[in-house]
């Protein structure tokens, strides 16, 4: 098993580059630049631009510029904002922390709500129970997170205005636990609902697929009480492809969510992508994709290794 | 027993005088209230774009401005009337009373500015010269700096004493009075290497009414009140927390609820909602930008020739043609809630802009006219061609924006109705505004037929007449790609207009001259100015003291902004 | 065995099999209840859609600035829009849009996939290692992100690009469920008997492994229209998608969050037949998964 690992982190490395090497080149390729941002100065004029995108790098060949940003990225300095000017590492720091409070909490409410319900609807399955999960599941699921989004704000907050319409927090205000929740809430709900759709559907059909295995009918007749059977044995094993999906959105946990991030206008990493990616503002571009590479990269080890050691039936060479 | 009566009945009378005078002096009169300004208070204004920077050699956001202008100041500012008047300087420096002398050979001139006295900076550090003198060696040394427009024309500074700056231009400068605009503290930053990688860009440090003390990135900005300020009693607001919103709605649903008492920059279509409030009050002032589509007379291909001809819009009668088709005062009315005004030229406002000057109204007979004279027959489809030539042209606009991108539909409609076909591809403002050859802006390549963007002119339109239609600035592959004439327009007589109004500092003969060549503009039928919109603020009925300009924005007086009633303590 | 005179008919067995198979399935899907309900709302709203022109009087793109912003009425069942469109027959003309999109961007998707995971998973060894490295860096690219990347790089997101775009970001499931299905099979013994009366390679992938692979493809490719659906509209909402005046149900919500507090109606219906429609095809993909699983054809032997 370590020697697995071993062998795949070190596959990882050429990965990540070539990921960092096509990342770079689609950035390149994409016409306009950093400096369309200065257009609204009535000052700027030609020599202007001209500078600036010296002062850039912005006039060297491409594969110079890659190589630059290479150098000094492996030794920690990870450029500053071709806007704000404002170092990319100082950004990223200021914004992960936002996102990981909004993904983490996403996190931990799907996995205590669908483990409990996947369980209930696989037991019951055909209940009335049964019957309303699917149906909202699939609705949920099959909704466009965005819109969901529009509809708890037109609901919840500007026809019954019961919670804030935006943000982390009453700016200004000192610290309150209410406040923090209450602006939680919306944004939470949005991502959740749409990711239990899909989360409680894959472990329903992962428990009703062990739920007839022989060895449960094994268990059973050795008369273990119900609970025990579902809990200890069922569960236990249903939850292995679980564990992989849940794995693959840890990278999300940093990445953020850019739409809801956007329409609630949540100061996390998603929000930064998209100002960035509209500006062109490559040093922020690279960083964020190098930490989101990586993350990804790291969550499918972690994926593999985890149901490798979970499920005795799969070994690795 | 008499003298107790009277004496109630006096005593009672006075009560209820001293009471009719409590109520007289508490009825605010719908504007300005009789009792003067209160000090104290926090004022939570919404903002629905961040600023990516608050230092002003490389801000390049409108809204940069508004949040630095609470605490950094300049040398002049101007005022309601587009007049300029006297900050940390002691006057306004002109011909007229010295402070500009004109050289020798009459080819260059020294400006003398005499500072104000006894100003601080916000550390308590003596404002001086110096300060003056460093700014400019600062923009200059600095390779990041957005413009030095003007400032390279500066040849050197003089500063004889703490209150003197004596500047040496190499030439005649005519915008001379809009330089020095925001001023940078050398004891701060001269032993800094990089400025761009200090703090500086968050909180910079100024002489204004207010200081930055805190800027949380995505949150908010809070500025408070500057203990050292020059005008004594003043500020009269305690703080201002600049709260960062995701959009406007957001900030109209708060500043109705009362959770924020200011909101900037608001568009027409919130307008019906919030003049309905009681409780809102709505500041709004004509801005100087022009919305306009600019139609390339060149052939339309990456790296135009400039003296290529445009097969369909080379043709002087099919511009004509387009402009009698642009439903401009429709546009306003329905798009705009009539909340903005028919565009004329580039120079709206001020004491440039041309007036008298129009150009071809709505009257879609006229280019059915124009177009059947000229030889554009319509076809079968319904669309005109001339010489095989079919009147297909393609319309560019930033992508995201909905009010371009339903003004483009209206026009796809009314000129497929005279017979030309309009085909929309609009582009992210990155690339179509990115203002540079190498960067692949259309504009300046010539790869375009129409475009369609905002530009705002400076106060003094300069900058923009002499880059935008004077014949020398059009970009080819011979020069670079320098300049900014993009429609490729040729005028020997405009461009002489323009060199004379750029040398000459007398204002009325500049302005003389700026009318003449954007009468040939208009004349030669190349731009179509669509409409001139307003800068519209909103504030709750307890904020006062604030005063929209045409020029700056909203945040150019706060020291005398102040707040009655409930306002909530942070 | 290079026999050229033995005429030895190839196994016909899976063939024969399959073809019970394929009605076996058929009536597994009839008697799902909510994927046939599915079908029928999948199938109307498709119809509606390909006949827009004969259902709607309205011209979908025609600007009447005089009836902007009017609420549902009985001339406007959904009430119009910015410019004055009616909303429901841009919405028709905006289904035939979307689907399209997702239909086809899953059709690029899948042909990808197949053959990529058919040439891992057949040839093996080295193909199959460089092939399925290719397969992880694709995975290891953050997937919105380079949609929006995308988005901002072709100055003008046509219809034929975001079709290529959205396919060719979602192949990789696709390729793996092939590569599976393959590496499964291959060693099978129809596959050894083709093999040894000589079938060529290419016979061996069409006619006899592809085949008995289709089910999970199948699957797989109806979630993927749904995913497509879905992915569209997010890029037309962030103004990256299909660009008006050509209607999308993605790209009538762009100004929702502006629009929502004046006219709400141009908020929910859009997003109401992105629903609907995301909805059917997950009831139909469920269905078509009871009804094509290879295990409950084992376990009603058993």
């Amino acid at each position: 098993m370590n020697r697995y690992i071993l062998r795949r982190l070190l596959q990882a490395l050429p990965l990540l580059l070539g990921i960092s090497v096509a990342s770079f080149a689609i950035l390149k390729a994409v016409p306009g630049g950093p400096l369309a941002a200065y257009e609204a100065s009535p000052d700027i004029n030609d020599e202007d631009i001209r500078r600036l995108e010296h002062a850039f790098g912005l006039d060297q060949p491409v594969p110079i510029q890659y190589l630059s940003w290479l150098g000094r990225f492996v030794v920690g300095d990870w450029g500053y904002s071709f806007v704000s000017h404002q170092p990319v590492l100082g950004l990223i720091g200021e914004r992960l922390p936002n996102t990981v409070y909004l993904m983490g909490t996403v996190f931990v409410t799907v996995l205590a709500l669908a483990i409990p319900v996947g369980v209930l609807t696989a037991v019951k399955q055909y209940s009335w129970f049964d019957h309303v999960v699917t149906g909202s599941t699939f609705g949920f699921l099959s909704t466009p997170t965005f819109w969901l989004g529009l509809l708890l704000i037109i609901f919840f907050g500007l026809q019954l205005r019961w919670l804030p319409l935006g943000g982390m927090a009453t700016p200004g205000a000192a610290f309150d636990l209410g406040d923090r929740l209450r602006h939680l809430i919306l944004p939470v709900a949005t991502i959740s609902l749409v990711q239990l759709g899909s989360h409680v559907r894959y472990l329903r059909a992962s428990m009703l697929e062990t739920i007839n295995q022989d060895y449960m009918r094994t268990a059973r007749s050795k008369g273990l009480g119900e609970r025990i059977v579902v809990l200890r044995h069922a569960l236990k094993n249903a939850a292995i492809p679980l564990v992989t999906v849940v794995a693959l959105d840890i990278p999300e946990l940093f990445a953020g969510a850019l739409v809801t991030e956007q329409i609630f206008g949540w100061p996390g990493m998603g929000r930064l992508f998209w100002d960035a990616a509209t500006r062109l503002d490559y040093p922020i571009l690279m960083g964020i994709l190098a930490v989101s590479s990586t993350l990804i990269v790291l969550a499918n080890l972690l994926a593999d290794v985890v149901y490798g050691y979970l499920d005795p039936r799969i070994r690795y060479a | 027993m008499r003298g107790h009566r009277s004496f109630r009945v006096l005593a009672v009378a006075a009560a209820l005088l001293v009471l009719a005078t409590a109520c007289a002096s508490t009825q605010p009169a719908g504007g300005s209230p009789t009792t003067g300004p209160v000090k104290g208070g926090t004022l939570v204004f919404a903002i629905w774009q961040e600023p990516a920077t608050l230092a002003p050699n490389y801000g390049n956001q409108t809204i940069t401005g508004i949040v630095n202008a609470v605490a950094v100041e300049g040398l002049l500012r101007t005022d309601t009337d587009g007049k300029y008047q006297p900050v940390l300087a002691k006057a306004v420096p002109t011909e007229k009373n010295g402070g500009v002398k004109i050289s020798g050979d009459g080819k260059r001139m020294d400006v003398t500015y005499e500072l104000q006295p006894d100003i601080k900076w916000s550390d308590g550090r003596p404002f001086t010269s110096a300060d003056v003198k460093f700014t400019w060696e600062a923009w200059m040394k600095d390779p990041k700096v957005v413009s030095r427009e003007g400032y390279e024309q500066i040849e050197s500074i003089d500063t004889p004493n703490d209150l003197t700056v004596l500047v040496h231009y190499k030439t005649i400068y005519s915008p001379y009075l809009t330089r020095f605009g925001t001023i940078m503290p050398k004891h701060i930053l001269e032993k800094v290497a990089d400025i761009s990688a200090s703090d500086y860009g968050r909180k910079p440090l100024g002489t204004g009414p207010f200081v930055i003390t805190d800027f949380k990135a995505g949150d908010s900005i809070t500025v408070e009140r500057n203990p050292n300020y020059r005008k004594k009693g003043q500020p009269y607001l305690d703080k201002i927390i600049f709260r960062s919103v995701p959009s406007r709605e957001v900030a109209v649903a708060q500043l109705k609820a009362g959770e924020v008492q200011g909101m900037w920059n608001l568009i027409e279509a919130q307008l019906p909602d919030l003049e309905k409030d009681a409780n809102i009050k709505l500041s709004i002032t004509p801005a100087p930008g022009v919305e306009r589509i600019e139609m390339n007379t060149a052939v339309n291909k990456d790296g135009t020739d400039p003296n290529s001809v445009h097969p369909v819009l080379g043709d002087i009668n099919l511009r004509r043609a387009l402009i009698y088709a642009t439903p401009k005062q429709q546009i306003i009315d329905k798009l705009l809630f009539g909340k903005a005004r028919v565009g004329s030229s580039p120079v709206a406002q001020g004491w440039a802009a041309p007036k008298g000057l129009t150009q071809e109204s709505y009257d879609p007979k006229k280019s059915n006219e124009l177009l059947d004279q000229a030889g554009w027959v319509k076809g079968a489809d319904g669309i005109r061609t001339k010489n095989g030539v079919r009147a297909s042209i393609t319309i560019t606009t930033t992508t995201g924006d909905q009010l371009r991108e339903r003004v483009e539909q209206i026009l796809a409609d009314e000129y497929k109705q005279i017979g030309v076909e309009l085909k929309i591809s609009n582009m992210p403002s990155s690339v179509l505004l990115s203002a540079s050859w190498s960067a692949g802006d259309p504009r300046k390549r010539g790869a375009f037929d129409l475009d369609m963007y905002s530009s705002t002119p400076d106060i003094d339109p300069h900058q923009t007449v002499n880059l935008r239609y004077h014949s020398k600035q059009i970009p080819y592959p011979g020069n670079g790609g320098s300049g900014q004439n993009y429609t490729r327009f040729k005028n020997p007589e405009a461009d002489k207009a323009i060199d004379e109004a750029g040398s000459a500092l007398d204002l009325e003969k500049r302005a003389a001259a700026y009318a003449k060549a954007l009468t040939l503009l208009n004349d030669a039928a190349v731009c179509i100015w669509l409409y001139e919109r307003s800068a519209i603020q909103a504030f709750r009925t307890n904020v006062y003291g604030y005063v929209g300009q045409v020029w700056d924005g909203i945040t150019w007086n706060t020291e005398d902004w102040y707040m009655k009633g409930t306002a909530p303590s942070y | 065995m290079a026999g050229s005179a033995i005429a030895v008919p190839l196994p016909v067995a899976p063939q024969a099999v399959q073809r019970s198979q394929w009605r076996m399935a058929y009536e597994r899907f009839r008697a799902h209840r909510p994927a046939v309900a599915a079908v029928v709302v999948l199938g109307a709203l498709a119809a509606l859609s390909a006949a827009a022109p004969l259902v709607s009087p309205y011209d979908a793109t025609k600007v009447t600035l005089a009836e902007i912003y009017e609420r549902p009425s009985l001339a406007h069942p959904f009430g119009t829009d910015a410019l004055g469109r009616d909303l429901a027959t841009r919405i028709l003309y905006g289904g035939r849009v979307s689907l399209a999109v997702g239909v086809l961007a899953v059709t690029v998707a899948v042909t990808v996939g197949t053959l990529v995971g058919t040439m891992a998973g057949y040839y093996g060894r080295w193909v199959d290692s460089v092939l399925m490295r290719f397969v992880d860096m694709m995975y290891s690219f953050p997937r919105l992100f380079l949609l929006i990347l995308f988005g901002v790089f072709f100055k003008g997101m046509t219809f034929g690009v975001i079709i290529l775009v959205l396919g060719l970001l979602s192949w990789m499931t696709t390729s793996r469920l092939v590569r599976a299905s393959f590496l499964s099979l291959k060693h099978r013994e129809f596959v050894e008997a083709a093999r040894c009366v000589g079938a060529r390679d290419r016979r061996i992938i069409f006619r006899h492994i592809l085949p008995n692979s289709l089910a999970p493809i199948i699957v797989a490719a109806t979630l993927g229209v749904a995913g497509a659906i879905i992915a569209e509209s997010t890029l037309s909402f962030l103004g990256l998608g299909i660009q008006p005046p050509t209607p999308s149900w993605g790209n009538m919500l762009k100004d929702a969050p502006t629009e929502m507090n004046i006219a709400p109606w141009t908020a929910i219906f859009p997003g109401l037949f992105i629903f609907l429609a995301v909805v059917s095809i997950n009831f139909i993909g469920d269905g078509l998964r009871d009804a094509l699983d290879p295990r409950h054809v084992v376990s009603r032997r058993g």
